[in-house]
């Protein structure tokens, strides 16, 4: 191989890089002059996707109802892990129906909408989300007597160079698995986990043998029922992380069977089962 | 014909740019004081030694700083000069608290090739993350920080690349270890 190739191969590793693991380009960014910003603070991109989405109605900011974990530097902006905790009980009273999960300055920064019954038991999620630069992710959550609570979190992404992404697994596309972590428990809220063996393209992937960028091609939703009754619908962007992961709680009464149906952007339909019987 | 020419005149471009940030000289700033490690088995594959590193953190009541840069690394470059043009305010902070300790690959060394060494025992990349319970186990990224107790424990997970802490404020951070 003649220097200029290998020199050529290094160059695409370190563009591999950064747009496979779609993060500011850091040779870009000014010394000293990185932006930085608290927790709590808002930002031109979340005014707008705010006004977008409540129309008028303004999410109250604090920890009491809804908390966001995110570390403030994660190992790989392709896959910052992101956790919501929820301080109250699925009742029939007072209930979390709906919730978001925003990255103000991704391309696309709406990452997850997730409806959600009172199947679900206890509304903590799981999941792993790309962070594209510094930049405040931030849940919101609805609860069923109207009242909108958020949280947020800042975070620090940035990349180097490395080898490309791994790509030999394309035949396993859809393949979707669930999982329970920690068991059965019956009449109570149970964590689950469910995986979609997705490449989740952002559409600003790089190609790095065709130097062309990768289309556009994501997990658009994820449905799951259990025992046929419906525990949560999530509409996801691709700001979720490559194979993608939820996880989840659902109150299982009795044997059944935990489904989750899952269509991507290009209308594929994948379908993942687990029989669950018997006391865990 | 003329589609093609335009991405490879920008190529070249990019290539010669990053080219001559690469020829400037490798590894981290001598005011650091840091220990440069050497990779032993070379080529077939590059064994980083940490024994002396955890042997002196013991005797030194200290932490460890371990920089795994590239010779050929655009990135480790721009990072290392940030220390260079930092030492002023940095050294001391690097000096008060940690054993800093450079090792010096090549990006050609992906994670099948590079190896760690502690004592009589010797693991690949992804081991060596497994064992500290890293995530970056799933990708090598030159370059790359481990901050390590005298025992060898990790103090915190840390992100790939060094882009989130070159600034002074970061690098502080990262120094006192808040995440």
């Amino acid at each position: 191989m003649t220097d200029l190739s290998s020199s050529r191969r290094r160059a695409l590793q370190c563009f591999a890089a950064f747009s496979a693991a779609p993060v500011v380009w850091p040779a870009l960014a000014a010394e000293g002059g990185l932006p930085s910003a608290a927790h709590s603070d808002s930002s031109p991109q979340w005014e707008r996707v705010a006004a977008s989405l409540f129309a008028g109605r303004t999410p109250r900011a604090g920890r009491d109802v809804v908390q966001l974990h995110v570390p403030l530097r994660a190992a790989y902006g392709a896959s910052v892990p992101v956790k919501v905790v929820s301080a109250l009980p699925q009742t029939p009273q007072l209930f979390v129906r709906r919730m978001w999960l925003v990255v103000d300055k991704n391309p696309s920064p709406l990452a997850a909408v997730l409806d959600l019954t009172l199947e679900v038991g206890q509304a903590d999620f799981e999941t792993r989300l790309r962070v594209d630069e510094y930049s405040h992710v931030r849940v919101v959550s609805e609860l069923s007597n109207g009242e909108l609570h958020t949280d947020s979190r800042y975070v620090k992404t940035s990349g180097g160079c490395s080898a490309p992404p791994n790509r030999d697994a394309l035949h396993l596309i859809g393949k979707t698995v669930l999982k329970l972590p920690a068991g059965l428990k019956l009449d109570q809220p149970t964590p689950a986990d469910v995986t979609v063996v997705h490449p989740n393209d952002t559409g600003f992937e790089l190609n790095n043998v065709t130097v062309m960028y990768i289309p556009p091609h994501f997990v658009r939703s994820i449905k799951i029922s259990y025992d046929r009754r419906k525990v949560f619908n999530a509409d996801l962007d691709f700001s979720v992380s490559e194979n993608p992961t939820l996880r989840f709680n659902f109150v299982p009464h009795g044997p059944g069977e935990l489904r989750a149906e899952v269509t991507d952007s290009k209308d594929a339909s994948f379908v993942g089962t687990l029989l669950v019987s018997g006391a865990g | 014909m003329t589609r093609w020419l335009t991405p490879l005149r920008t190529w070249g471009l990019v290539i010669a740019l990053w080219a001559s940030i690469a020829a400037v000289a490798a590894g981290l700033p001598s005011r650091y004081g840091a220990t440069v490690v050497q990779p032993a088995g070379v080529p077939d594959r590059y064994e980083f030694d940490l024994s002396d590193a955890l042997r002196r953190a013991r005797a030194e009541g200290k932490r460890l700083y371990v920089y795994l840069g590239a010779d050929d690394c655009p990135y480790c470059r721009k990072y290392e000069a940030f220390l260079q043009r930092n030492a002023d305010v940095l050294v001391p902070h690097f000096a008060k608290d940690y054993l800093v300790y450079d090792l010096r690959s090549s990006l050609q060394v992906q994670a099948d090739r590079l190896r760690f060494r502690i004592g009589n025992q010797s693991w690949s990349y992804k081991e060596f993350m497994q064992r500290l319970g890293d995530e970056r186990a799933r990708l090598l990224v030159y370059p790359s920080v481990w901050l390590l107790d005298a025992q060898g424990k990790p103090l915190m997970q840390m992100p790939a690349g060094t882009g989130t802490f070159e600034t002074v404020p970061e690098q502080l951070e990262i120094l006192r270890l808040e995440q």
